[in-house]
């Protein structure tokens, strides 16, 4: 893991790939799925807990 | 007498510690690493060369520390809160050029904060050498979303919704989130592409993804240095495109007035003289306005600090000036300058603090923080002598019609006493000897250059 001393936004590291054009496009489906395969394999992990579910700040999550 | 800079502690690899004359940066081995690579290319040489990167030097590395660099240190900064529209739209697209050039090479910038740029010689100069690294492949840029929240927004703000961002920007110096931005834009401005994509989903994608492991699924899926360089080709010709639209300031119409140009000549001399006697390295041009003054200073051999809060006019100036001249506009309402504010209330000093002259002018200035500010006359000879130099200063009667004007609404009661020229001459007179005075033209106003 390379050491960032900023914040960089997962939401807006994601983005750039988008933003990057078409060929960008396929790039950001593919590290998006593969988020998902992560994400699907810790639920279906018995240690599950409620905390960490995607936490979605209600205050953001309202516009966009 | 070496310390650290308090602004100076946020990145690990560098640091930067101020001598009298010059600057050190404090290099750990990744930094130290990253400085060789930037050595070695073309774009660092031609940047430093063009003046667009500060001057460099490596140095001996003091005990414990892997290496260092030094550079020379500024007589002066300012902070982006102080920077008019075209001030920061430049240092953006400063930042996006350096951005370019350094992928071109296999570098990157890892931040993107306008704290790394300074006015020097009227154009803005990079002085953050630290913040380029080696690009690693797959990796993002990290220093999008701060490119978002402390260039792009403030600029939105300003050219889309004719909003000022200094406040902003002074209050939350991290800048607008993507979040905010997106409510403050009119209807019409969210429907652009640019909006949707850098403000709209960067909002939805941050409140999706917050906390989440991105930057190793982004490599695994084939992201590259392309995709970077496509977003910030796109970023800069937005940037450029921004105009910001203004009907004009309050003081964009000053140096047509009457007694402006009738005085401008006598001032000048008087100024001249007291230039001559001076000799001042630094002058700080108190509510300078089209920088007639400031010039003046200059053109002695002088730096001169342009200080005004009126954007319009500080922006006109910024943008007549000729690339070298050692002028810095700064946009600050004298009744509330810069305070010192920042990580501890150290990390950014106050305008003050930074601002160190050796002679002040303050023409066409008192009158206003006496009548419109109601500052008593009292307080502003004393913040005047507060500076500790010789000040060169216009004093305006009660009777003069400037005054008038700014009275118009007020009932005698209302102002403050001390009002009239005798009362000036006392005050002055507790802090200051009179050097030089002399009367301007129309009766009411008199000049003084005053010594500690």
């Amino acid at each position: 893991m390379i050491f960032a001393y900023l914040d960089p936004g997962s939401g807006s590291l994601i983005l750039q790939a988008v933003l990057g054009g078409v060929a960008g496009l396929g790039v950001a489906a593919k590290a998006m799925r593969s988020r998902w395969r992560s994400r699907k394999a810790e639920e279906s992990a018995p240690e599950q807990t409620s905390e960490q579910a995607d936490p979605v700040p209600a205050e953001d999550a309202q516009e966009g | 007498m070496n310390r650290a800079d308090p602004g100076s502690f946020r990145d690990p690899a560098s640091h930067v510690v101020l001598g009298d004359t010059t600057v050190t940066r404090i290099l750990d081995e990744r930094g130290l690493a990253d400085w060789r690579a930037l050595q070695q290319t073309e774009f660092f040489r031609r940047a430093t060369a063009d003046g667009r990167l500060i001057e460099t030097s490596e140095v001996e590395a003091p005990e414990g520390a892997a290496g260092a660099l030094e550079h020379p240190r500024l007589r002066f900064i300012t902070y982006p809160y102080e920077w008019t529209f075209s001030m920061l739209r430049d240092a953006a697209v400063l930042q996006l050029d350096l951005m370019l050039e350094a992928l071109a090479e296999g570098m990157i910038l890892k931040d993107a904060t306008p704290y790394n740029v300074q006015f020097v010689g009227g154009r803005p100069q990079f002085i953050d050498i630290g913040s380029f690294e080696q690009y690693r492949k797959g990796e993002p840029w990290i220093g999008y979303r701060q490119f978002c929240r402390q260039y792009l927004h403030p600029l939105l703000m300003e050219a889309w919704c004719g909003v000022p961002f200094q406040p902003w920007l002074r209050g939350d110096p991290e800048g607008p989130t993507s979040a905010q931005m997106w409510r403050l834009l009119p209807a019409r401005r969210k429907a652009s592409p640019a909006a949707i994509l850098h403000i709209g989903l960067q909002a939805r994608a941050e409140a999706r993804l917050a906390g989440r492991e991105v930057r190793r699924s982004l490599a695994e899926a084939g992201f590259t240095a392309d995709l970077i360089r496509a977003n910030v080709e796109k970023l800069r010709a937005l940037v450029e495109s921004l105009e910001w639209e203004t009907a004009g300031g309050a003081w964009s119409t000053y140096h047509g007035c009457d007694h402006v140009a009738r005085d401008r000549n006598l001032k000048t001399e008087f100024l001249i003289e007291a230039l001559e006697e001076v000799s001042p390295a630094t002058v700080l041009d108190l509510g300078a306005n089209d920088g007639h003054f400031s010039q003046v200073a200059v053109s002695r051999g002088a730096d001169a600090i342009a200080v005004d809060g009126d954007e319009v006019v500080l922006d006109r100036l910024y943008r007549s000036l000729t690339p070298g001249v050692s002028m810095t506009p700064v946009l600050t309402d004298l009744q509330n300058p810069s305070p010192s504010q920042g990580w501890a209330g150290v990390e950014r000093p106050s305008l003050f603090e930074r601002a160190r002259p050796d002679l002040v002018i303050a023409y066409g200035l008192i009158h206003h923080l006496i009548y419109t500010a109601s500052i008593p006359p009292a307080n502003v000879v004393e913040w005047l002598a507060g500076f500790g130099v010789p000040v060169v200063v216009e004093f305006v009667a009660p009777e003069d019609p400037m005054v008038a004007q700014l009275t118009a609404n007020k009932r005698p009661e209302e102002l403050h006493a001390d009002r009239d020229r005798e009362a000036f001459e006392r005050l002055v007179r507790r802090h200051f000897e009179v050097v030089r005075e002399a009367d301007l033209p129309g009766g009411t106003r008199r000049l003084y250059h005053l010594a500690r």
